[in-house]
């Protein structure tokens, strides 16, 4: 089960990355915008960009691990590691929860510090649609946050 | 050789936290966010070392890592592939990694408290530019 | 890239970008000229002059106008101490000159202690950071609530900082330093030039800043002792010539006897009592490091705490005093049996007075003036052979040294009521 707080950051917002890796277990990288936390406690859906989601598709069809750290600005981070489920095109519904998700991004980091020039365009210039929605069920949660603690499986 | 392009530089400033994905050798991946990914020379970066994490466990298990890094002035972004090289507690890039956190670190009163463990070296075996990630900046939603 | 050969489109593609590059290098390095050849002339200005303050305007003037930092400062390292002091400055509301910065402290004390440069571009990234670290290790117990932190002289939203050390040989001799609201505002060209100006800049400030010691050492020996005149240019402290005020303690002195002893007594007699008494006087003086303001012929006034400060003045003035009178007390059993009536008697009193060079060019002092100095006099005037009055001020410092005995009340030109006077009977024996 996710814990309360890690089910709060994922619904954002959160800065995310997701990680996988080849049969040669070379590693591969795409940003997300945007998560869902479903009703079981268990199952999450996170948005990533078509652009960026080629070799990370690959691998999930391939071995299906997959681990996905989320950052809050004050540097509170979670780490999920899984099993993927599915996948598919983002649509209408998930367009509109990521909107929602980068402004709240971009108020946070604003918030944090960052001055308006590096915010907006962090928060809000990197191409989110077309997207796709990868399904994943969590397996551990671990603390991340920079400190002591961290590596702390949660769950 | 020189693979890294100068243009690469800023983004190596820690002004906006790069990404770092590894991978353990039971397969399992290691997703995080990391302050800076620091610019060594044409062909190294390095990544500090200040609290054990799992991405340094990683790395001795299985050195290849990839970094993803944003410049703070154009907002492109690269694809770095890593292969993890030495960790260094001593020698130029160390000494360089300290000094800025032992600088930092006084002046929010933590002098001695927070000190660089360690420089990991990694050597970069292929760098992309990201294409088609951004949002032109004259389409992004100005303030309201 | 690789592209085929066959590929004409393609190749023409390749041409004018490899054109495009051939372009930017030639005008880095037309660049890179041009800031040579600026940095060649900042070079012979700086080495033109050795007056210190000419010599760091020039640099931030150049820095500024030339190579576009509008915000710089050079801090100097104090002689006897680890502390970077601000000297001068450029593009600052408020001036900040004078402010210190230990080293260790900040990027520049840092840059001080390690010798070695530094440009950092996300101070604030950088400083949230560990702020939310040191959070977390509060929370966790791991270390004490923050300490208030020392303000540090700059700005107070800086984002980036490129400073240097600046050595002659292996000394520091103080550090330059940049910064700028903007993240990531230097790069790699910046330190190569901030290095070459810094260097010449290294070397012309240490020239001017031993000329100018040179200089200073010169005038102050005509007032001090040559050891002591030293001690003040290596203290860094500010031109002990100039006017200043100090509390100090004051030692006044002076024979019984003498006027008579004067007007009677032969040239040759007279100039030996008095060379002897000078001596042995003198002795004293320079073995408790008191500064002898003057002599007239008898009469000796010295005083402590200036112009080297000392946290004892007090008891050394006493301390002094009793050594004096044991000494004279030596000499006028001498001078007795030589049929001259000659006795000492010191008075030693406690306050401010204005201090500093008095007299006119060619002739100069080193004075102290005020109601301490009256006062001394005075009790020197009232104190009989032997004696050794001093004013209660003196008592909460120096009443575990010695047994007092109350004499009498005096009216004192200048102070509104009478002063108590006490003589020191003798020392106390340690306990």
């Amino acid at each position: 089960m996710i814990p309360d707080r890690v089910v709060e950051v994922l619904h954002g917002p959160a800065w995310m990355q997701i990680g996988t890796r080849d049969e040669a277990l070379r590693p591969a990288h795409t940003f997300a915008v945007g998560a869902m936390v479903h009703a079981d406690r268990q199952t999450v859906t996170v948005f990533v960009p078509t652009a960026r989601s080629g070799r990370v598709l690959r691998d999930l069809r391939e071995n299906g691990r997959i681990a996905l750290g989320a950052s809050l600005a004050s540097h509170e981070a979670y780490q999920l590691k899984g099993t993927y489920v599915s996948s598919r095109p983002t649509d209408d519904a998930d367009r509109a929860r990521q909107d929602a998700y980068r402004a709240a991004l971009l108020a946070s980091a604003l918030e944090a510090g960052y001055p308006e020039p590096i915010a907006r365009p962090l928060a809000l210039g990197f191409a989110y649609t077309p997207g796709v929605a990868i399904t994943f069920r969590a397996d551990e949660v671990f603390l991340q946050t920079p400190g002591p603690g961290a590596g702390t499986l949660l769950s | 050789m020189g693979i890294l392009p100068d243009e690469i530089k800023p983004a190596m400033q820690g002004v906006i936290p790069s990404h770092v994905v590894t991978c353990a050798r039971d397969g399992t991946p290691n997703a995080s966010a990391i302050s800076q990914v620091y610019y060594v020379d044409p062909d190294h970066v390095a990544l500090s070392h200040q609290f054990f994490n799992k991405t340094k466990r990683n790395v001795a298990e299985n050195p290849r890592a990839v970094a993803w890094v944003i410049s703070p002035e154009t907002f492109e972004a690269w694809d770095l592939e890593l292969e993890f090289v030495r960790s260094e507690t001593s020698g130029p890039v160390f000494e360089i990694m300290e000094m800025q956190i032992e600088a930092i670190a006084s002046m929010v009163g933590m002098k001695g408290i927070f000190k660089l463990r360690a420089a990991d070296i990694f050597r970069v075996t292929a760098v992309t530019k990201t294409v088609g990630e951004r949002i032109p900046f004259a389409e992004i939603p100005g303030p309201r | 890239m690789a592209v085929d050969p066959r590929d004409s489109s393609g190749l023409r593609e390749q041409i004018a970008e490899n054109q495009q590059t051939i372009d930017r290098l030639n005008r880095d390095l037309a660049k890179k000229s041009n800031e040579v050849r600026i940095i060649q002339q900042i070079s012979s200005e700086i080495t033109s002059t050795l007056d210190l303050d000419e010599v760091l305007q020039i640099v931030l003037r150049a820095l500024d106008g030339v190579l576009g930092f509008s915000h710089s400062m050079i801090l100097l390292k104090d002689l006897g101490d680890d502390v970077l002091r601000v000297t001068a400055t450029r593009g600052y509301a408020a001036e900040g000159v004078g402010a210190q910065v230990r080293l260790g402290e900040g990027v520049i004390g840092v840059v001080g202690e390690r010798r070695r440069m530094i440009r950092i571009g996300n101070i604030g990234a950088s400083m949230r950071y560990l702020r939310s670290v040191r959070a977390r290790m509060e929370a966790s117990g791991e270390v004490g609530p923050a300490e208030a932190t020392v303000a540090l002289p700059g700005l107070a939203d800086v984002q980036s900082q490129l400073a240097l050390p600046l050595t002659v040989k292996d000394r520091l001799v103080g550090v330059l330093a940049v910064e700028s609201r903007t993240p990531n505002a230097f790069d790699e060209l910046d330190e190569v030039l901030l290095r070459i100006v810094g260097n010449q800049a290294a070397t012309a400030i240490d020239n001017a800043r031993t000329y100018q010691m040179v200089e200073q050492l010169g005038r102050l020996k005509r007032f001090f002792s040559p050891q002591l005149a030293e001690l003040i240019i290596r203290g860094g402290a500010d031109d002990p010539l100039k006017t200043h005020r100090r509390e100090v303690t004051v030692v006044f002195l002076d024979l019984r006897g003498f006027t008579a002893f004067a007007e009677t007594s032969e040239p040759e007699e007279l100039m030996g009592v008095l060379r002897e008494y000078h001596a042995e006087m003198g002795k004293l003086i320079l073995a408790h490091e008191g500064t002898l303001e003057r002599f007239t012929g008898d009469g000796m006034m010295i005083f402590f705490n200036d112009p080297l400060p000392m946290s004892d003045a007090a008891e050394r003035a006493v301390r002094m005093a009793v050594a004096m009178r044991e000494r004279a007390a030596e000499l006028a059993a001498r001078w007795h049996r030589r049929g001259y009536e000659l006795d000492l008697g010191i008075g030693v009193a406690k306050g401010f007075a204005t201090i500093g060079a008095i007299g006119f060019e060619g002739r100069w002092d080193y004075g102290a003036i005020g109601t301490v100095t009256n006062l001394a006099a005075r009790l020197c005037g009232e104190a009989k052979p032997g004696q050794i009055l001093i004013s209660p001020r003196l008592l909460p410092e120096v009443e575990q040294m010695v047994e007092i005995e109350e004499v009498g009340v005096l009216a004192v030109k200048g102070l509104a009521r009478p002063v108590r006077a006490l003589n020191i009977a003798r020392l106390r024996d340690p306990a």
